[in-house]
């Protein structure tokens, strides 16, 4: 009787607990759009997707009028989101709006600015602080200083001209300018980025503004400043924060810009740090490097599952992404035993698989050589036998039978 | 002693008899005259090249501008259009048509009478090849990094130890004045007590995804350059760019070890030792077949207490170059005669002549063709080189496992991890092994 009652209250103990998580399946995120001289109607699914992906998000979209439509109808309450989401760059809200969002920000209301959301509202001062630095929307000299790299240092250029501009569409390598902040540490100091409009020649308050991340805009390529970019910034206005990409032009689908790893990244970082100014996601294995563009074909990482799932048709005349996940995977476990020896007997099977491409077994011997174990041995010796396989079998048990 | 006239006169008559009619030009290099191989000073050294690609072409130019110390006779290489050009240019220096070309560097040890030869091989090739021309003892100038892996190394130190022959690295910057300089300054405690080094190298470069496999041009033999190396399709990639695969290089990192990180050693007098814990990551590509890592980080602990941080260049304050700090302020060394300090004061500190002086040269390749004109020890010699590219190849281990690699650089094995182990060789593919010394 008494272990019946004490099994019910760790029963009840636990149900408890998982609706209580249920309830906060993530901090409640604002998107805002609805007008745009982008597709807006392709990138707000796409940045709802991303955010929801991490599991520390809940988002919603909500969308203002249209062009002309009367704006006293937007009136979003603020006070019920963790987050706001900015993909807007259009009329300007009522002033009831625009204060309800100062006040919301300036209580610590977390904000991520998007692409050309630093193109909205030219004449809404606060909103161009919260932004730091902003284009187009005849913005100039009245409006803040440019702020940009120059040969490895920061400079604050108060010249007269036109804020906003960007050359031809392209792949870009993005160059961490502060590697210790919460949203950048981990990362690559370089990655490419996947092609997008490198926004240049943005000006603005630039007050309490830290620049993450630049990007050179070669003139050579397609037009450009031969400036360092700013790229990724953070703002603090009041209490709050707001990170701002200017990345990811949209296309139906959301492009490669919004496909690229490095962008799907910073925006799930940014946002986490918007919200409660550190990050607790671990950078993905995918992560971009100045070798090459990663884009992701659904927006999410790869699992290690799904790479084992693929590698047995490894082509290394299509990808070695596969191998790729699975090295990843391998280091990251940094000589964990069970870990390893889960992955060395996944590795097993895709080698004892007749159906298994060459290509795939041959990587993957190479890879046993070092952290495989007996386990795999008997496996390996089968493989002596085969032309195709004897070299590399050889090399991984003479490795491993030292 | 009597050998050396004779030499002498050996030489004339081989003279006579090129210019007469049909005989090979043979000419007798010096060390085939007694002495062990001590040459008069007044003899021209016999030298040949294996490997006459784009860094072996440019050791042979600076080993053609010493022509009054030089003879250049032969050159291999597994490329014919590189054999030919590099034939051409010996034979304008000599102004003759004699230089003779191999594509099997065991002919060509073999039939070749040499003094020297001037090595610069892809990496997965030098394990075997230096220790091949140690074996025929053979003084020998071989690019660095002069080990794809730690046995690799071992093995070529101590066959140029047992053979007892002259060896240069081609770590050229110890030839350089500013880096001797800030070397110096540096061990003589200039900076105070040195605590920290900082060594940046170059950062990654873009992929080139997988390119589609080709039919093997026809000058090139794509089985010998693969030689120990596991078999693969030719994809076009072989020249040059086989340091962004680590079948054959370990990236950047290992390809400048042999600079920057040799002269971090040089000036911290850690040139005959090495860490004793290493750990770090790196930045890997996702996608092709290059596959070296394109950021590099890792901290190495030696017994002394100091520590070394190895990094790609974006990663560290003042970038490319070593940086020596000490308790009492730093300097800093690179390329393009760099030299900067904490304090300006610094770099007009005087040495005495009782402090530490280290190994003077002002032409890398000419020290080399002097040592082994003199038999004395050359500035970049093998253990110094073994224990520059050892600090990268154990970085690249601790990297690889994501583990903290415990090493002891006395008996030169990693402590208590058999994966880590694993790492420190390479099994070759047969017929190939590694010379016994």
């Amino acid at each position: 009787m008494k272990k019946q009652y004490l099994l019910f209250i760790i029963v009840a103990g636990l149900l408890t607990l998982f609706s209580a998580c249920k309830n906060q399946a993530g901090y409640k995120t604002l998107i805002i759009t609805g007008q745009n001289n982008h597709k807006w109607k392709a990138s707000s699914p796409v940045l709802k997707q991303i955010l929801d992906e991490t599991g520390l998000f809940s988002s919603e979209i909500m969308t203002t009028p249209e062009k002309g439509g009367d704006m006293k109808t937007f009136n979003p309450d603020f006070s019920k989101y963790k987050l706001v989401v900015i993909d807007y760059n259009g009329d300007s809200w009522s002033e009831k709006t625009n204060n309800a969002f100062v006040e919301y920000v300036k209580n610590g209301g977390g904000v991520v600015l998007y692409h050309a959301a630093d193109n909205s509202f030219p004449s809404w001062k606060e909103y161009n602080e919260m932004s730091g630095l902003g284009g187009w929307g005849d913005r100039n000299q009245k409006d803040g200083p440019y702020v940009y790299y120059k040969n490895d240092k920061l400079v604050t250029d108060t010249t007269a001209g036109l804020g906003g501009s960007h050359g031809k569409r392209r792949e870009f390598l993005v160059r961490a300018r502060i590697t210790d902040h919460p949203i950048t540490r981990g990362l690559p100091v370089a990655w490419l980025h996947g092609t997008d409009e490198l926004y240049s020649q943005l000006r603005g308050p630039a007050k309490n503004m830290q620049i993450l991340a630049t990007a050179f805009a070669d003139s050579t390529l397609g037009g450009g400043t031969m400036r360092d970019e700013p790229i990724l910034m953070t703002i603090t206005y009041g209490k709050g924060r707001i990170f701002h990409t200017t990345m990811g032009h949209a296309d139906e689908g959301g492009g490669p810009s919004m496909h690229c790893a490095g962008f799907i990244t910073t925006l799930q970082r940014g946002a986490e740090w918007a919200v409660t100014g550190d990050v607790t996601q671990k950078v993905p294995w995918d992560f971009p490097s100045a070798a090459g563009v990663v884009l992701r074909p659904d927006f999410k990482e790869m699992t290690l599952d799904e790479a084992f799932a693929n590698i047995g048709n490894y082509d290394i005349a299509k990808s070695t992404k596969y191998l790729s996940c699975i090295q990843s995977h391998i280091r990251d476990l940094a000589g964990d035993e069970t870990g390893t020896l889960k992955i060395e007997k996944m590795m097993v099977k895709v080698l004892s698989n007749n159906e298994a491409t060459v290509g795939a077994k041959k990587l993957l011997l190479r890879e046993l050589s070092w952290m495989g174990s007996d386990y795999s041995v008997h496996a390996i010796k089968n493989l002596v036998s085969n032309a195709e396989l004897k070299d590399e079998a050889e090399f991984a048990l003479t490795r491993l039978q030292k | 002693m009597a050998n050396k006239s004779s030499r002498r006169d050996f030489v004339k008559r081989s003279a006579a008899l090129v210019a007469g009619t049909f005989v090979l030009p043979q000419i007798i290099p010096s060390s085939a005259f007694g002495m062990g191989r001590r040459i008069a000073p007044s003899d021209r050294i016999v030298i040949g090249s294996i490997g006459v690609g784009s860094q072996g072409t440019s050791n042979m130019m600076d080993f053609l501008k010493l022509k009054d110390a030089v003879q250049f006779v032969a050159v291999c290489d597994v490329d014919t259009l590189h054999l030919s050009k590099a034939k051409e240019t010996i034979n304008l220096a000599n102004k003759n048509s004699d230089c003779r070309t191999y594509g099997d560097y065991r002919e060509f040890l073999e039939k070749e009478k040499l003094d020297a030869v001037s090595i610069a091989l892809p990496d997965h090739w030098h394990g075997i090849i230096y220790s091949a021309a140690a074996n025929k003892k053979i003084n020998v100038y071989g690019e660095k990094p002069i080990c794809r892996t730690i046995k690799d190394g071992q093995t070529i130190v101590n066959a140029v130890k047992k053979n007892n022959i002259i060896w240069q690295t081609g770590s050229w910057q110890r030839s350089v004045a500013n880096f001797h300089r800030g070397a110096e300054l540096a061990i003589n405690g200039r900076v105070g007590k040195i605590k920290y080094i900082e060594v940046g190298l170059p950062d990654g470069n873009k992929g080139i995804g997988t390119p589609p496999v080709k039919p093997v041009p026809a000058e090139l033999n794509w089985e010998m350059w693969l030689g120990p190396a596991l078999k693969v399709s030719y994809r076009g990639v072989s020249h040059w760019d086989w340091r962004w695969i680590l079948d054959y290089s370990g990236g950047q990192l290992t390809d400048w070890a042999g600079h920057h990180i040799d002269i971090a050693n040089w000036g911290a007098g850690l040139e005959h030792t090495g860490p004793v814990e290493i750990s770090g990551s790196g930045v890997y590509p996702f996608e092709g077949i290059f596959n070296v890592p394109v950021e590099y980080d890792f901290l190495c602990k030696y017994a002394n207490g100091i520590e070394m941080r190895v990094a790609n260049a974006s990663r560290l304050p003042l970038g490319m170059g070593t940086t020596w700090h000490g308790d009492q302020g730093w300097v800093h060394v690179d390329r393009g005669d760099i030299i900067s300090a904490s304090d300006p004061k610094i770099l007009n500190e005087v040495i005495g002549e009782n402090e530490i002086r280290l190994y003077k040269s002002d032409n890398h390749w000419q020290n080399f063709i002097e040592c082994v004109k003199s038999g004395k020890p050359t500035i970049a010699p093998v253990e110094v080189a073994y224990r520059a590219i050892s600090v990268a190849l154990l970085g690249e281990i601790a990297m690889t496992t994501r583990q903290t690699i415990k090493w002891d650089p006395d008996k030169e094995e990693i402590i208590g991890n058999t994966r880590a182990t694993r790492l420190l060789s390479r099994p070759y593919r047969q017929p190939w092994t590694l010379p016994t010394v």
